[in-house]
């Protein structure tokens, strides 16, 4: 890859990391709230790639897998706890199950 | 590997190992009695492998692990802390409706990862140890689900923002590595030290790192989620976020700071001078507001993890070793503290008001006073180890000359007497009404919270030999 398509694709990454912090920040959903903070990881993992591409190595990629089994982990957990988020409020909107602040 | 390796981290193989056969024991047959025995037998056994290794130290396993003296102290500690949860445990659970064996699993893989974070010499391992440990705490913080209505509002609380913290500390991982086409923490040392000064990716890179870093340790300004976590969960498990959790980042930021060399540019240390600035007045003054004793911890946590970081920045080995005691009274503190709130719950109500423990004194008269040690200790109070582990700072400050950061931290501190003497005014105030002395002397949890207590005047009064040891494992 030449030098200029990994910079522009650094800069997809970087845009995608903030669209991803904006989604997260805007939204008061949870799945939203949990599909945004997934577009930040695959941000991350996107840079992984490139930063492997311009070095010439794969730590960047096997970076990138354990970023995808994580990602796994993580929404797998979040939705069961999003299910029963649901059950006990029949609703979604952070600014409704917020009970504890202060 | 070689049988050598696998011989260093038995520590590891252990609480893995035991992770595993609790979960089939569990498909076999549900018992709470020996899930708990499990799983502490297996952390016994971490702890006691981690003091006496069988191998040769020190030895970089692969390229992921170092097991060093420092990383066998933590393992030590982590192991311990993560011990005396699981005692605290099994009296706070046995009265719920709950399914409690997987909370052992947990609670063996929270520490497990934690353990990996303390060993980890590398982007991978760095990234693997912090996740075991967060996702392992997202189910343990949103574990009552049937008992406790706050539980899973917490737990999703901290998977959100968790999750978040998880992308920063990625990203900036991913930026480091952009930059130097390395992961191991000496080999960015080495690049470094090579480069002279940083590049704008790289400042950005360790940025966000710290940002993510910061956000484990609850530091201002990343602390938002700590007191709703701390309320929200399970007594027992906000002992666990405010030690283990947060023991096994600093383990892993004094070794990553060390050998990637963080200490020569002046950047990054302005900015966590700013963060422990913000720590320690920010969880002080935020604590005056509380009236929900878990609350109080919490920010009290904020502050002393701002203590904590000024230990930190004076660097050298003087600064590791005092970071390393402080941490050591900490957590024989914090674990006591939240072992009373746990200990003095009932059922499904847990006692976390103030108003819960008026008159505590007249009532348990055992527990007021461990309460009060532990609360004293919080406070920095003279015989007590919370004292010491200031005076430590303080020693450490002075030989970095760090004195705005050590003004701000006695300043602070003077603060915090007001809502820890607030308890303890509470505690000794006289009943209203006359309730019938309730004396109950033994039981597993009181031991345990004795034992803590016992070993709180012991640091306070005679901390050589503790620091004797600290000097020779992990600054040695």
């Amino acid at each position: 890859m030449t030098p200029t398509f990994i910079e522009q694709g650094m800069l997809l990454a970087a845009v995608l990391f903030c669209l991803g912090l904006a989604g997260l920040l805007i939204r008061r959903n949870i799945i939203f709230m949990l599909l945004s903070v997934e577009i930040m990881l695959n941000a991350a993992g996107l840079a992984f790639i490139l930063g492997g591409a311009r070095w010439g190595s794969a730590d960047g990629q096997a970076m990138f897998i354990f970023i995808l089994a994580m990602a796994a982990a993580e929404v797998s957990v979040g939705l069961a706890l999003i299910l029963k988020i649901f059950q006990k409020y029949k609703t979604l909107d952070t600014d409704e199950i917020n009970r504890m602040n202060g | 590997m070689t049988i050598q390796d696998f011989r260093n981290i038995l520590p590891l193989l252990i609480i893995a190992a035991a992770s595993v056969l609790l979960l089939v024991l569990i498909a076999a047959r549900r018992n709470h009695r020996l899930a708990c025995w499990l799983a502490g037998l297996a952390l016994a056994g971490a702890f006691a492998t981690s003091l006496f290794p069988s191998g040769t130290m020190p030895q970089a396993v692969g390229g992921l692990l170092a097991i060093d003296g420092f990383s066998l102290f933590y393992s030590a500690l982590l192991s311990a802390a993560g011990l005396v949860v699981v005692l605290l445990s099994y009296p706070y659970l046995q009265p719920l409706r709950e399914q409690m064996e997987e909370y052992y699993v947990l609670i063996l893989l929270a520490v497990l990862g934690a353990v990996i974070l303390a060993a980890s010499r590398h982007f991978a391992s760095f990234f693997l140890g912090l996740e075991l440990l967060s996702a392992s705490l997202y189910a343990l913080i949103g574990y009552l689900v049937k008992s406790r209505d706050r539980s899973v509002e917490a737990g999703v609380k901290y998977l959100i923002l968790a999750a978040a913290s998880a992308a920063f500390l990625l990203f900036g991982m991913a930026l480091v590595y952009f930059e130097t086409g390395v992961l191991g923490f000496s080999d960015i040392g080495v690049h470094l030290a090579q480069a002279g000064a940083l590049s704008p990716l790289a400042i950005a890179g360790f940025g966000l790192i710290i940002v993510g870093i910061g956000f484990k340790l609850a530091l201002v300004p990343f602390h938002m989620w700590a007191a709703d976590v701390y309320e929200g969960a399970p007594a027992p498990v906000s002992a666990l976020v405010a030690t283990v959790s947060k023991g096994g980042v600093v383990a892993l930021l004094l070794r990553f700071y060390n050998e990637a060399g963080g200490y020569q540019f002046p950047s990054l240390t302005l900015l966590f001078a700013l963060f422990a600035a913000a720590s320690m007045l920010g969880g002080n003054l935020l604590a005056l507001l509380q009236d929900n004793v878990k609350r109080i911890l919490a920010y009290s946590s904020i502050a002393h993890l701002g203590y904590l970081a000024v230990a930190f920045l004076a660097g050298g080995k003087m600064g590791a070793g005092a970071a390393t005691f402080y941490l050591v009274a900490y957590f024989v503190t914090i674990l006591g503290a939240f072992g009373i709130v746990a200990h003095l719950s009932s059922g499904e109500e847990e006692a976390e008001r103030v108003s819960d423990y008026r008159a505590l004194f007249w009532r348990r008269p055992w527990a007021a006073a461990a309460f009060t040690a532990m609360l004293l200790s919080l406070a920095g109070i003279p015989l007590t180890a919370g004292f010491m582990g200031k005076f430590y700072i303080a020693a450490a400050g002075v030989e970095g000359g760090l004195w705005a950061l050590l003004f701000i931290l006695v300043a602070s501190s003077v603060i915090g007497l007001y809502y820890y003497l607030r308890i303890v005014v509470a505690m000794f105030s006289q009943a209203e009404e006359q309730k019938p002395v309730k004396l109950r002397l033994f039981s597993g949890a009181g031991l345990i919270l004795a034992l803590l207590v016992v070993a709180l005047v012991w640091l306070g009064i005679s901390p050589q030999a503790m620091m004797g040891w600290i000097n020779q494992w992990v600054a040695g």
